[in-house]
């Protein structure tokens, strides 16, 4: 991988690279501070823009708003309590507090350094990591593949939060959207009901905006409370002085590696690391009394760790084609949409790209420092905004990102009820991120079952009496499955040990 | 109707819906030919959903809490609004649709006051027809009676 960096580098300094780079880490913190939009709607909304450009500085665009919105959803979460993504929710219980005594800049400066070290780590941890396992799945054929996917789907028990069997359902939903249209083996039309455009099946990006875009604005249409926001005094970033960080070292360096651990483990998550980042952080630190009154430890804690694992996320992603939680979802089917296909062959098929990759993210990850400081001054009054005026915004940027990739009307219907399904599934309490698991994993998941079988003669229990790499893999994706459910299990029984005491 | 029923009527629809294309998968002329069938592996998966649905209706029929009633007028006007406006985008231009749209939706999600209505309800269509038309020449759809907008 280092051999390639030299082609890689010609790749990202050209005047296109720096400049996507630049623009999608300010968008990216634009985006992720103005709640409600968040890191998987800021780049559900980007993707379609990027679809008329050269892959490399699309692909770096996208982790640049991915990376950025990350960041930048701590602006809101100091500034107005109010985390502009879920990462950044435990920001909020130092962040504001110290705002609210006049330390908003203070605040910031210490969340801008600590994100920039958890994001600048996270990029070695991917650029060490992904290779390593991609070479492990070099050796993989339409078995071992299979196994693969089946792990991958597993990740739809962890992203399912609060009810595994909705989770379920939306999985279920979205691998039977990947069956509509061709059957990749005979081509016969499956589930087409007579309308020729379903042939070639839904177009992702539709179905992607509409159900986490667009479904998100009907959400906050049907809220009772219309967020308007106090915003404190605010006069620019102030970096804590060298003298400040002396004993908050080892908690930074903790706090990373929560990040980068959480972060390679499908379907944790930043919002997760960050909490236990932040936990750890309070059970240990020197100033623990100060904790949620502002102390720049907690912010130091979930601010590195969010941004840890960023990297971290995206090592099974590219690696393996599996993805850990809602974004890199989303980035997963931004790849597949840019003709890069995630997973076993990517590193050796694109070598050069994904060096590209690494390096733009070490970048991007170097870029927030200065972009921070230089955004969230003038980033700051947009969170004045009121709600109604960013929610047309989504809708009329959703419309023209769908219209572009094809220029099909069919593909704004398949947007507009997505939408409309979206919001009736998400009201149900049903996740969005395993429907679009399924749909991205499933064609893959029914040809390597399929080709299997063919080879196997029909047996599926020869899948594993000589494949031991697939019997592993299947065993992990049971592990993968029973685990919360006997975690489910056991909190269900300790919460009638407690009504009965 | 209320929120539980609600929810249980989605659940309802949710396997209903699983039942009816899985009816759809049987009797065909490939049946029997296994994996090399095209319906093979969607009559694993709608049997799944099926499955998981059935699960699903059970636990929300035991359910007994309640959640807050939506604004359900505003989702309506404004879902319809969207899927006009969609509907329209390709038919008379996009900014031609876009503009009924922001001032309506802006209407419908209670802000009040004109200019900021007008200026964003006319301006920000008209800045994305700018940029996109005759900045960066990624033709939005015009309408058919004036090629500028």
């Amino acid at each position: 991988m280092i051999e390639l960096l030299p082609q890689a580098a010609a790749l990202i300094f050209t005047f296109e690279g720096i400049g996507v780079l630049l623009f999608g880490t300010i968008l990216g913190i634009i985006l992720g501070a103005l709640p409600g939009i968040g890191s998987t709607v800021a780049v559900a909304m980007v993707l379609p823009f990027t679809l008329t450009m050269s892959q490399a500085p699309a692909i770096l665009l996208l982790l640049a708003i991915y990376a950025g919105s990350v960041y930048g959803g701590s602006v809101s979460a100091i500034l107005i309590n109010t985390p502009g993504t879920p990462q950044s929710a435990a920001t909020c219980l130092d962040g504001y507090p110290m705002a609210k005594r006049g330390e908003a800049g203070l605040a910031l400066g210490w969340s801008t350094v600590a994100s920039t070290i958890g994001g600048l780590t996270s990029a070695v941890v991917l650029l060490l990591a992904a290779p390593q396992l991609a070479a492990l799945a070099l050796n993989f054929g339409p078995i071992e593949t299979f196994a693969l996917i089946l792990l991958g789907l597993t990740c739809i028990v962890s992203v399912s939060e609060g009810s595994l069997l909705k989770g379920l359902v939306a999985g279920s939903i979205g691998l039977f959207l990947g069956c509509v249209g061709g059957d990749p083996i005979t081509g016969e039309a499956r589930f087409t009901f007579g309308q020729f455009q379903l042939i070639s099946g839904f177009n992702l990006l539709a179905v992607v905006i509409g159900v986490f875009a667009l479904s998100e604005v009907l959400l906050r249409a049907a809220a009772k409370d219309d967020a308007d926001h106090g915003l404190v005094s605010f006069s620019g970033i102030v970096l804590p002085p060298l003298s400040a960080w002396r004993g908050r070292v080892k908690g930074l360096v903790k706090s990373v590696a929560i990040g980068n651990g959480i972060g390679i483990l499908p379907g944790t998550g930043a919002a997760t690391a960050a909490f236990i980042a932040y936990a750890e952080a309070q059970r240990s630190s020197p100033n623990r009394k100060n904790f949620g009154k502002g102390e720049p430890d907690g912010l130091i804690a979930s601010e590195s760790a969010n941004n840890a694992v960023t990297g971290g996320a995206l090592v099974p992603t590219l690696a393996l084609g599996i993805p850990g939680d809602a974004i890199t979802a989303v980035m997963l089917a931004t790849l597949t949409l840019h003709g890069v296909t995630p997973g076993i062959r990517l590193m050796a098929d694109n070598p050069v790209l994904i060096a590209a990759i690494f390096s733009g993210f070490f970048v991007i990850n170097l870029l927030l420092l200065p972009m921070g400081m230089l955004v969230a001054k003038g980033a700051a009054p947009l969170l004045r905004l009121r709600e109604g005026y960013m929610l047309v915004l989504i809708v009329l940027l959703c419309a023209v990102g769908v219209y572009f990739v094809r220029g099909n009307p069919f593909d704004l219907m398949v947007m507009g009820v997505a939408g409309v399904l979206g919001f009736i599934l998400r009201r149900q309490g049903m996740p969005m991120p395993p429907l679009v698991i399924g749909m991205v994993l499933g064609p893959t998941l029914e040809i390597s079952l399929r080709q299997g079988l063919i080879i196997t003669d029909g047996s599926f229990m020869a899948f594993f009496t000589g494949h031991p790499i697939a019997l592993v893999l299947v065993i992990c994706a049971g592990v993968m499955v029973c685990l919360p459910l006997i975690r489910a299990v056991r909190a269900r029984l300790g919460l009638v040990h407690l009504h009965k005491g | 109707m209320s929120v539980l029923r609600e929810r249980r009527v989605t659940s309802l629809a949710l396997l209903l819906i699983a039942a009816a294309l899985l009816s759809q998968t049987f009797g065909q002329s490939y049946s029997g030919l296994g994996a090399f069938s095209p319906m093979f592996f969607p009559q694993i998966v709608l049997g799944f959903w099926l499955f998981v649905a059935t699960l699903d209706l059970g636990a929300e029929l035991r359910q007994r809490h309640s959640m807050t009633r939506p604004r359900i007028v505003r989702v309506i006007l404004i879902a319809l609004a969207c899927v006009t406006f969609l509907l329209l985008m390709t038919r008379i231009g996009f900014f031609l649709a876009a503009v009924p749209f922001s001032v309506f939706a802006l209407l419908v999600l209670g802000l009040r006051t004109p200019v900021p209505i007008v200026l964003v309800g006319v301006g920000v269509p008209a800045a994305l027809v700018a940029l996109f038309n005759h900045l960066l020449k990624l033709p939005l759809p015009s309408s058919p009676w004036a090629w500028w907008f």
